[in-house]
């Protein structure tokens, strides 16, 4: 009888849970912890995650991703189509019309202006806006009345959800920011620091690399929510001590990207204040395959391009056999735990877009040996295959970062297990991804057999980031050592697609295009070894309700419907 | 004395300089970009145009120059400005920070106060216990006092205060809870309530450091004490038959004090570095925090001024330490 | 010094002496010895005159001076000065005698503290035992910087201006403040140049005829002892091996150690300078930790016997006011018996009977 009163009242509580918080900033304060510092709010000026992330409190773009990577309306009436007629039939268009009544926080109303300044502010080639990948191929942007934009494409555009779209491109204030065109855009720090916007919270106080201080925003389009009143930012120290704040201590209620050990996972959980939250999205930590020959015996010029194909990995199945060699479930339990798994696929999400490619999944160390022999590398009397006097060795580099070395020295043991000779290589992480055409160590360069690193795309449409692996973007002296095909990748076939991929409107035709091509990078040629999907594990305090982790938008995305859990 | 300050004042010009410009060509010359924290999904021709805005596409000393006149030049017309009210910077180009584009020196006046109360507090606090324990092991050597103040010396000094830190986080922090174990750089005391609070988040981060400070010190006190104990001038001040405070307190421990305080003025701009590792594990967020996060995302303007600041302050310290030495032991003349 | 007529009142009786220094080892600094600095040492000083204290380095006679004015705690024995004994005093009360009992020390530089002026170190003692008011404190440094021949002007620089011979001045100028009647001079010329030496032991003379202090004066240089003491006593390792008036000492040395140590004079007058026959001793002193077995001297002693490697001497007055520690000045019995009475550890150099011979 006890226990029945007591469920029904547990049952009474979460019914009307929601009932308690229906109107704005009742429910005090919500404290998020950011263990990298929020520099600035403005995320055209800075690409990290931690300030876009924050500052998709304040300001928001026209329309964002939900947790399952749709698209959902946040300033307009609807989501364009070309089924609603808001994308045009050619797909060179897109119509956004703005809700009608929609105010700043400084109570001036939302208009067309705004969204045509935004991209504007982004595309000026003296503001180096850091987010103008969003903006690429436009044409022009207008505003047809007050209330709507148009956006021309160059060229047809499939996934037109890119300007306006996710918190990477939210909707400037046009008068708070017009005298912050071009190069003035850096020095005006008050506006970088406390953006006029449309989100549910307002900056009262912004410190650099330390803590922000919002308030509920008074014109928030919803006048039952934000639920707090007030959220404060804090930022600094590591993962760790971030996600004890949650979870021992309690002393925040929301910890951004604990990335920590399962081990530590475990213990923290036992703290009995909070629980870690995951999601997956496309971020996938992988090994790449240099297709050409990285030997320093080459001339400077010639090493590393695609004049000089690699001696040993031009060889698909020796290849086959490394990625055969490895366990990527015990990887993930050694790296990840709930955050990871185990993958076979570039692509792994969002959902249509990943291929049913499982092959790599089971461990095969007898295969891949049997591999080896077949393409004729044998053991020699050290344990090391070699074939025509050359030893089976290669070179695998990495960024520093305690999982990479655990994984750097298990595959190797792996490798080692099949008679390849490994040597490992760890440089520093500004070095490595660091783009210097100068430098020999960054992954671009590739002065190395194999390396590795986790790479994603933006958003939910892979095009961009699958159009990476063509002929043309192979980095090479010509181009700086620039460009996304670190592998020189080369293949006509692939080109072929990528530019049909292009073509292509309808969304099932587009997901079936791109599961292929995802199998010719994996299964097919093992250019790229995908090991884990690399989920986003955030902790959040038992008393915070409404968290819903979104790996394909801001983590913060529906800050507006958290409440205190009472 | 005054003419020896100004001499040594001209000498730390040059040095003052060929210290700045080393530290630019280190930093020119350390691996890193300041775009290397930008994700692999900004495309390359992005990064490009970045750059250019950061004005990383002219040459080496063209940026050196640019922020010697900023140093030098804008930021004190800047001060200026503030502290009158004037116009004379006006549309000038500041040292802005390339992470967060706010004018590096607002930063740092930010940031200070955080540094100066946790730091400099410890330090205080580190000097005021270290030196009567100092003096007192050093009087009573081998004593079990000595022995159990050179024992908490060597864990003080030896075990790093991440560490200790970390150890005090989960004691104090996560069992007990009785502080916070993250900083509040908000907090503003107004009343004796809110006092206490401030005194709660200090008390760890000063505990750990004060350790760390008073190990240090409380060394130098005890063996430079231990000096002057057994010089024949003690034996002299008991031969006239002074008491036993008067010759400790006034005949050793005045002539102790000479290297140690010199010790102490050169520790004071270690201060104002910040405890970089304290403050990180604490989240105090002072100067030290935010040069290591400038480190981190290759902040070239932020490194460079903060740690040129900090070059500033050793210089004049060692010269106030010099100063003090002359002022404290007569056998020293700066004529 | 040649009016000098001798009073016969003694003014400190030092009896059985000893001064030991614990020497420990290992980790837990346990006592595993002593340094025997000084080993039983008793003698007299009358007032108003100066006792010579010699021997070479090592000796304990440093030890032995400062031990007197209680700047170490005595192991054993007592040391009166004017009737109290200050071997036993407690910290309060031996302060309080301090005004009667002041050493000048070795090495002017090292033992003025280097952060105080002139007045500052003269008047410090003034500070701590007198009620003067400043100006007659002043007056009073100034009275002393008289005394000793140092100018006025100096009384606010620091010791590191002046010579080394201007500061020995300082250094007495500062044990007099208090106008002791005792004074250790602990080797007050050794570091100073020759030239100076003369001046600074004549003012030391000058000041002991004028203010009728009473001197125990330590030092190696035996010309300089002869030429300032009254009565000399010789110390070899820790011990007192020989206690005589200066005449008959330097006349005719008793003991094998001290006529070695004469020996090694040399003679103003080359005639007798050619003549002169050095004893050479052969060996180390041993160390004060660990001393011979028997007479600490028959490890080097050049008429060395078999007694004296079983049996230590006891100090005998083989002449009126001379006292040596010698087997080769007593017959067998006696040997043995004051043995006996030595390990009991009641040795005495020095009786009550008044010395025979005294200064000129």
């Amino acid at each position: 009888m006890k226990l029945k009163t007591a469920l029904l009242g547990a049952v009474a509580t979460l019914a009307f849970a929601p009932a308690a918080f229906a109107e704005r900033g009742t429910d005090g304060e919500v404290k998020i912890i950011y263990w990298q510092a929020v520099s600035t709010l403005n995320p055209y000026l800075s690409s990290g995650t931690k300030d876009v992330e924050a500052a998709s409190l304040v300001i928001e773009p026209l329309a964002g991703f939900n947790e399952k990577g749709e698209v959902i309306a946040r300033l307009v009436t609807e989501v364009p189509t070309v089924e609603n007629g808001g994308v045009s039939a050619d797909l060179t268009s897109i119509t956004w019309r703005i809700k009608p009544g929609l105010l700043w926080s400084d109570g001036t109303p939302v208009t067309a202006n705004d969204a045509v300044f935004t991209a504007n502010y982004c595309m000026d080639p003296a503001g180096g806006c850091a987010q103008l990948a969003r903006y690429e191929g436009i044409k022009t942007v207008e505003a047809l009345d007050d209330l709507t934009v148009k956006i021309t494409y160059n060229e047809p555009r499939p996934n037109p959800y890119t300007a306006f779209v996710g918190a990477t491109s939210p909707l400037l204030q046009a008068a708070q920011f017009a005298n912050c065109m071009g190069a003035a855009a850096s020095s005006c720090t008050d506006q970088n620091f406390a953006p006029i916007g449309t989100g549910p919270f307002r900056v009262t106080e912004f410190r650099t690399n330390d803590v922000v201080q919002m308030e509920a925003n008074p014109n928030y389009r919803d006048p039952a929510k934000p639920a707090f009143a007030t959220v404060t930012v804090k930022g600094g120290g590591e993962a760790a001590a971030a996600a004890r704040a949650v979870m021992e201590t309690g002393e925040y209620d929301y910890a951004w990207n604990t990335q920590i050990s399962p081990e530590v996972q475990g213990q923290m959980e036992a703290g009995g204040k909070g629980e870690f939250i995951y999601a997956f999205g496309t971020l996938v930590e992988r090994i790449e395959m240099n297709m050409t020959d990285p030997s320093p015996s080459l001339p400077e010029g010639e090493r590393a391009t695609v004049a000089h194909p690699h001696p040993i990995l031009s060889d698909i199945r020796v290849r086959r056999a490394l990625s055969m060699a490895i366990d990527r479930d015990l990887l993930v339990e050694i790296g990840y735990g709930a955050a990871g798994r185990a993958t076979c696929n570039l692509v792994p999400a969002p959902e249509m877009f990943a291929s049913d490619n499982t092959d790599c999944l089971v461990q095969d160390v007898e295969g891949a040996k049997a591999l080896l022999e077949e393409a004729g590398w044998k053991v020699g009397a050290d344990g090391v295959r070699e074939k025509d006097g050359m030893r089976l060795k290669l070179l695998y580099q990495t960024s520093v970062n305690a999982v990479r070395q655990d994984f750097q020295s298990i595959i190797k043991q792996w490798w080692n297990d099949i008679g390849v000779e490994v040597e490992l290589k760890a440089i520093d992480g500004s070095v490595y991804f660091g783009g210097d055409a100068g430098s020999p160590d960054t992954f671009q360069k590739f002065y190395a057999d194999v390396e590795m690193y986790a790479n994603n795309f933006d958003g939910t449409d892979p095009e961009p980031y699958l159009a990476q692996y063509t002929c043309d973007k192979a980095p090479s002296p010509a181009t700086q050592w620039q460009g996304e095909n670190v592998n020189r990748y080369c293949d006509p076939a692939y080109d072929a697609l990528v530019v049909e991929l292009g073509r292509t409107g309808e969304i099932s035709k587009r997901a079936e295009l791109a599961r292929r091509m995802n199998d010719m990078l994996t299964k097919d040629t093992m250019t790229i070894v995908p090991l884990v999907d690399r989920g986003r594990l955030s902790a959040r305090s038992l008393s915070l309700g409404g968290v819903v982790l979104n790996t394909w938008d801001s983590e913060l995305w529906n800050v507006s419907d958290w409440y205190r859990v009472k | 004395m005054f003419t020896f300050a100004l001499r040594r004042f001209l000498i730390a010009i040059p040095t003052l300089l060929i210290i700045s410009l080393v530290i630019f060509l280190l930093l020119e010359a350390a691996p890193g970009d300041p775009l290397g924290e930008v994700p692999l999904t900004v495309p390359p021709e992005v990064k490009e145009k970045m750059r250019a805005a950061l004005g990383l596409d002219s040459a080496w000393f063209v940026r050196y120059f640019l922020w010697l006149k900023q140093f030098f030049w804008v930021e004190p017309l800047n001060l200026v400005d503030y502290l009158f009210n004037t116009q004379y910077a006006e549309g000038m180009q500041r040292v802005i920070s390339f992470q967060s584009r706010q004018p590096v020196m607002q930063i740092i006046a930010q940031r200070v106060p955080q540094t100066l109360t946790v730091v400099g507090l410890s330090y205080l606090i580190g000097v005021s216990i270290a030196l009567p324990i100092g003096i007192y092991s050093a009087y009573r050597q081998y004593s079990w006092f000595d022995q159990l103040g050179t024992f908490i010396s060597m864990v003080g000094f030896s075990v790093p205060t991440f560490f200790t830190g970390v150890v005090l986080i989960i004691i104090f922090g996560v069992k007990l809870q009785w502080f916070p174990s993250i900083y509040d750089t908000m907090h503003r005391v107004t009343d004796w309530q809110s006092f206490l609070v401030q005194v709660r988040q200090m008390a760890m981060p000063v505990m750990v450091l004060s350790l760390y400070n008073a190990a240090q010190i409380s060394r130098f006190m005890r063996s430079s004490m231990l000096d002057n104990l057994n010089q024949d001038y003690v034996r002299t001040a008991r031969a006239k038959g002074l008491t036993e405070k008067v010759v400790v307190l006034v005949h050793v421990l005045r002539n102790s004090l000479i290297p140690v305080v010199t010790v102490i003025a050169l520790g004071v701009p270690t201060i104002f570095g910040g405890a970089i590792i304290t403050e990180q594990v604490f989240k105090v967020n002072g100067l030290g925090q935010q040069l290591i996060t400038s480190i981190h995302s290759n902040d070239m303007p932020m490194v460079m001024t903060l740690t040129f600041i900090f070059a500033i302050l050793i210089v004049t310290f060692n010269l106030i330490a010099d100063l003090l030495y002359g002022i404290l032991d007569p056998r020293i003349r700066y004529d | 010094m040649l009016d000098h007529t001798p009073t016969k009142k003694t003014l400190v009786e030092v009896d059985g002496l000893r001064m030991y220094f614990p020497i420990t080892a290992g980790l837990l600094r346990r006592k595993v010895g002593d340094v025997k600095a000084v080993d039983g040492v008793s003698f007299n000083i009358y007032e108003g005159e100066t006792l010579g204290l010699v021997g070479e380095s090592g000796c304990g006679k440093s030890t032995c001076g400062r031990a007197l004015l209680r700047l170490y705690n005595v192991t054993e024995g007592s040391i009166r000065i004017g009737g109290v004994d200050i071997a036993t005093l407690s910290h309060d009360a031996l302060r309080r005698m301090r005004p009667t009992m002041q050493m000048v020390f070795q090495d002017p530089q090292a033992s003025l503290n280097p952060r105080m002026t002139v007045a500052g170190i003269i008047g410090e003692p003034l500070d701590e035992h007198t009620k003067l008011s400043h100006s007659e404190k002043l007056e009073r440094i100034y009275e002393l910087m008289d005394a000793v021949g140092l100018s006025r002007d100096f009384a606010n620089r620091y010791p590191h201006a002046f010579s080394g011979g201007q500061r020995q001045r300082i250094g007495i100028a500062r044990a007099l403040a208090l106008s002791p009647k005792f004074i250790v001079c602990d080797e007050p010329i050794a570091a100073l140049d020759v030239s100076i030496q003369a001046q600074v032991v004549n003012l030391l003379e000058e000041l002991q005829d004028r203010l009728g202090l009473t001197y125990l004066f330590i030092s190696h240089d035996l010309s300089m002892v002869r030429h300032i003491a009254d009565r000399v006593a010789v110390m070899y390792l820790g011990k007192i091996v020989e206690l005589a008036g200066r005449e008959a000492l330097y006349e005719s040395p008793k003991h094998p150690y001290t006529q070695a140590l004469l020996s090694a004079v040399p003679e103003p007058n080359p005639e007798n300078e050619s003549s002169r026959r050095r004893i050479i001793l052969t060996g180390d002193v041993p160390s004060p930790a660990n001393p011979p077995k028997g007479c600490n001297f028959c490890t080097r002693c050049p008429k060395v016997m078999e007694i004296c490697h079983r049996v230590e001497p006891a100090s005998r007055e083989i002449e009126p006011g001379r006292f040596v520690a010698c087997h080769l000045y007593e017959t067998a019995t006696t040997a043995e018996t004051t043995a006996a009475h030595n390990s009991a550890g009641k040795a005495r150099l020095s009786n009550d009977n008044q010395p025979t011979q005294q200064g000129v």
